[in-house]
């Protein structure tokens, strides 16, 4: 049995619901307050079983400004991530076309290093304003070597599913870790 | 005055403190004088162990094996309890791909009875320590 510890980065846009994401999956589903801006970074810590072990994942979820306004102070608050989970917004498509820019200004913390990753699309109650097709985002996704999730942080729904995702990547990184460990002697 | 491996856990020294724990692969491995067992660290940096002697010692050499360290920084102290630690030693290792890697460090002022390892970055999310030993001398069975 083991508990692993990882670092997850949690990026995207102002306003695309990044921490009404974190505090939902932290209170196991009990409604977050109005918006508020975050500036910096607000860490949410949560262990996540992984299926079919015995083991776990502290996921420490470093919640993150999406405002420019704060990049500089991100660049420091980033070091050395393990996981990275990105976010936009169904009805916006800027904020998925910035996932690409979230996704290099992270993977550039961790050079020459594996960083598992999603991509979440939130906000899909607003089906009448959905801007991002499913499958654009998938396949920009499969590119990236990203696995893709779309949410309802609104309606409660698959808000886990990506963390949980995470966590299970993460876990299988150690396992070919160790396994390598193994060859060595 | 014999020469010998100070941090084996067969001459009684012992591992107080580990940051990490699987317990496939526990920090016991790093002092059992074998390469093929390791401790492994299982998420963020830092991390770090101690080593107790149970005695008073003078490190004269010491040698780490281990894999994907970037870098490591060693304090010691003489005191009875685990406190009071000096910055001591601090090492960037080269990235050995696929092979150990195989620190030999030559040390002065080696007086103590314990020793804090601490990784502080690493070239990967996990590393391995497979051995750490330590030449020199017993200079007090008290500690």
């Amino acid at each position: 049995m083991v508990k692993l510890a990882a670092k997850c980065i949690l990026a995207g846009d102002p306003t695309v619901g990044k921490t009404a994401l974190a505090q939902l999956f932290r209170s196991d589903g009990v409604h977050f307050q109005n918006y508020t801006l975050t500036a910096g970074v607000d860490l949410v810590v949560k262990t996540v079983p992984v299926p079919d072990t015995g083991d776990s994942v502290e996921l420490f979820i470093f919640d993150s400004a999406g405002k420019e306004l704060f990049s500089e102070m991100l660049d420091k608050l980033w070091e050395s991530p393990n996981v990275l989970c990105l976010v936009y917004d169904v009805t916006n498509e800027q904020s998925f076309n910035s996932c690409g820019k979230w996704l290099e200004k992270v993977r550039a913390q961790a050079p020459g290093t594996t960083l598992p990753g999603v991509l979440v699309g939130n906000k899909t109650d607003l089906a009448g304003r959905r801007a991002v097709d499913s499958a654009q985002a998938q396949a920009w996704a499969l590119g990236q070597g990203l696995e893709c999730f779309e949410t309802s942080v609104k309606e409660m729904e698959s808000y886990e599913a990506p963390f949980h995702c995470l966590a299970k990547q993460f876990h299988q990184l150690y396992r070919e870790r160790v396994d390598a460990f193994h060859t060595l002697v | 005055m014999r020469q010998f491996d100070l941090c084996l856990s067969s001459e009684g020294s012992e591992v107080v403190l580990a940051t990490s724990s699987d317990e496939k692969h526990p920090p016991e491995n790093i002092i059992d004088g074998n390469p093929e067992t390791f401790w492994t660290t299982t998420g963020m940096f830092p991390q770090e162990f101690i080593i107790c002697f149970h005695k008073h010692v003078k490190v004269e050499k010491l040698i780490i094996q281990s894999y994907l360290v970037r870098t490591l920084k060693i304090e010691k102290t003489k005191s009875k309890e685990p406190v009071d630690f000096e910055r001591w030693i601090e090492r960037d290792f080269v990235h050995t791909e696929g092979q150990l890697q195989n620190e030999e460090i030559l040390v002065h002022d080696g007086y103590c009875t314990y020793l804090r390892f601490i990784i502080t970055k690493a070239f990967d999310h996990f590393i391995s320590v497979h051995c750490v030993s330590a030449e020199g001398l017993v200079v007090s069975n008290h500690s």
